[in-house]
């Protein structure tokens, strides 16, 4: 289980999150929803120590992360795929999965097998430079990142934000089975609500900086979906 | 011809030594480390020293240099630089404090002149560094005659500046340092502990400077405040070259000693400063970010 207590976070002065306190249960798929502004994104940068600020509890099975340095956080087991993917272009495909090796604990600086099962063009590209992929395939390349670091839980912003369509649900079909087949907890940020319905398990629901609502993929309305997301 | 030409290879061979690191840790770090130049003065005073009281000639004082000036630079990112990351100002600011402190540190025999105790070897005063011997004169190459001094200090750089390259291209730390320079917050998202790269980083680079500096003590008179002008001469390379590329650094090191070797033979040493200022800044103005910059980020 992976907790935030009231937790607040701030870029220089401004204050994004507001008392968020959301529980994401291990080996489930929880999507964050909301408008463009929000703090979808805010959340998942203060899960990585990546605000300028925060307070609060982020607890993951019980161990305290909000304190940690950002590399600590990553070896504790949480993986980040951020909006925009922020590969390497001037590194190889092969140096850009190994970077994500670095927050293993084992010291293993290996592509694990699963990259190479779900990845195969990635595979046979190894020494191309990350710039020239499409951006599906960089899209690709930072799951695959994300992956070579053995991670607990992954975060995902936005997966399928600017992407061709033929690709879209090639990636959908990679997180289901992340969490499906190899129990991999999911936190993902999405705007795409019949995906989310398919996909998730639970959901939370954001609007100013605060959870407003949350629960079982079930209780998502289509009232709620139109109250906090309508634009 | 070729002996000017070799002249100035060797000027950009210690360039080279004091702009690598320079180019890593402003690349790196963001930080501007005016300390550089006192690295490279400690460096000089550590052969002087070690000739003095160990007895031991230059080939003891590289590696002795490296150790002092890393462990040195260490301290300075531990208890000054680390605290002002992302305050390019700030650094700029600090660290010339730090190179005012360490150059009258030695001055001043780290205090001890004011009790009447004397260290031989510091002090304001000019010292000298002895060659060994075979270092000494000149062997003639297509009826060039060839410092050996010279060609000493160019292959000292030349495997240093390998050492360097395969540090940053063949070795997980290297690859490290080299994600943090494109993209620090996500290398900290990968798991990199971007605090201890950068401490590392910076201790390399400046016990590069301090080799620099053993180079330089056998061929100029050592003194307090010699190191002042090697860091404005390490900052045009790096600027010219681009910020964190190595390959820039080694390119415009070269570029900039033959250029100074060359002016410097057909006129003064001191016009060839002036040309080396003239070309830096016309290359500023027309490549704002360097010959060799990364793309990108």
């Amino acid at each position: 289980m992976l907790t935030f207590a009231n937790v607040n976070s701030f870029y220089d002065r401004s204050h994004i999150l507001h008392d968020v306190s959301l529980d994401i249960p291990t080996g489930q798929i929880t999507a964050i929803l909301g408008r463009n502004g929000t703090g979808k994104t805010t959340l998942l940068k203060t899960l990585m120590g990546l605000t300028d600020r925060s307070e609060g509890q982020i607890r993951l099975e019980g161990d305290d992360l909000a304190m940690l340095p950002t590399f600590r956080r990553a070896r504790a087991g949480i993986a980040y795929v951020p909006q925009g993917r922020e590969i390497i272009p001037d590194f190889t495909i092969r140096n850009n999965i190994l970077m994500g090796a670095f927050a293993r604990t084992d010291g293993k600086r290996e592509i694990p097998p699963l990259v190479a099962e779900l990845f195969p063009y990635l595979m046979q590209n190894l020494d191309r430079n990350g710039g020239v992929l499409s951006g599906g395939q960089q899209q690709q390349l930072a799951i695959a990142r994300a992956l070579a670091a053995d991670p607990k839980i992954i975060l995902l912003d936005e997966p399928n934000e600017g992407i061709q369509p033929s690709i879209v649900q090639e990636i959908e079909a990679i997180i289901v089975r992340l969490n499906r087949d190899l129990g991999l907890t999911v936190l993902l940020v999405e705007q795409n609500i019949p995906f989310v319905r398919r996909a998730a398990q639970r959901f939370a629901m954001m609007e100013k900086g605060r959870v407003v609502e949350a629960g079982a993929i079930g209780d998502l309305t289509d009232e709620m979906v139109h109250r906090h997301m309508a634009v | 011809m070729l002996e000017v030409l070799f002249i100035g290879l060797s000027l950009g061979s210690v360039l080279l030594l004091v702009a690598l690191g320079l180019a890593i840790t402003y690349g790196a770090m963001g930080v501007i480390n005016m300390a550089h130049g006192e690295m490279v003065m400690v460096g000089a005073y550590v052969t002087v020293l070690s000739g003095i009281w160990l007895g031991a000639n230059i080939f003891v004082a590289i590696p002795l240099a490296f150790i002092v000036t890393a462990l040195l630079g260490l301290l300075i990112e531990k208890l000054v630089v680390r605290k002002l990351y992302g305050r390019l100002l700030d650094t700029l600011l600090a660290t010339w404090g730090i190179a005012i402190l360490i150059q009258q540190a030695v001055r001043l025999e780290f205090g001890l002149s004011f009790f009447g105790i004397h260290i031989e070897g510091l002090g304001p005063g000019l010292q000298n560094v002895a060659v060994p011997e075979f270092l000494q004169g000149a062997f003639s190459i297509g009826g060039a005659e060839i410092n050996r001094y010279r060609a000493f200090i160019i292959l000292v750089t030349a495997i240093l500046a390998l050492l360097t390259w395969l540090i940053m291209y063949r070795t997980p730390i290297g690859t490290q340092v080299r994600a943090i320079i494109r993209n620090p917050k996500m290398a900290a998202a990968c798991g990199i502990d971007v605090e201890r790269v950068n401490a590392l980083t910076f201790a390399f680079g400046s016990g590069l400077a301090g080799i620099a500096g053993v180079m330089v003590s056998g061929f100029k008179t050592v003194f307090p405040d010699m190191g002042t002008p090697m860091v404005v001469d390490g900052f045009l390379v790096v600027v010219m070259g681009g910020v964190g590329s190595l390959l820039g650094s080694v390119f415009s090191a070269g570029i900039l000693g033959e250029i100074n070797g060359l002016v410097a033979s057909v006129t003064n040493d001191i016009l060839a400063r002036a040309v080396v200022f003239g070309i830096v800044i016309a290359i500023i103005i027309l490549k704002p970010k360097g010959l060799f910059a990364l793309k990108g980020r």
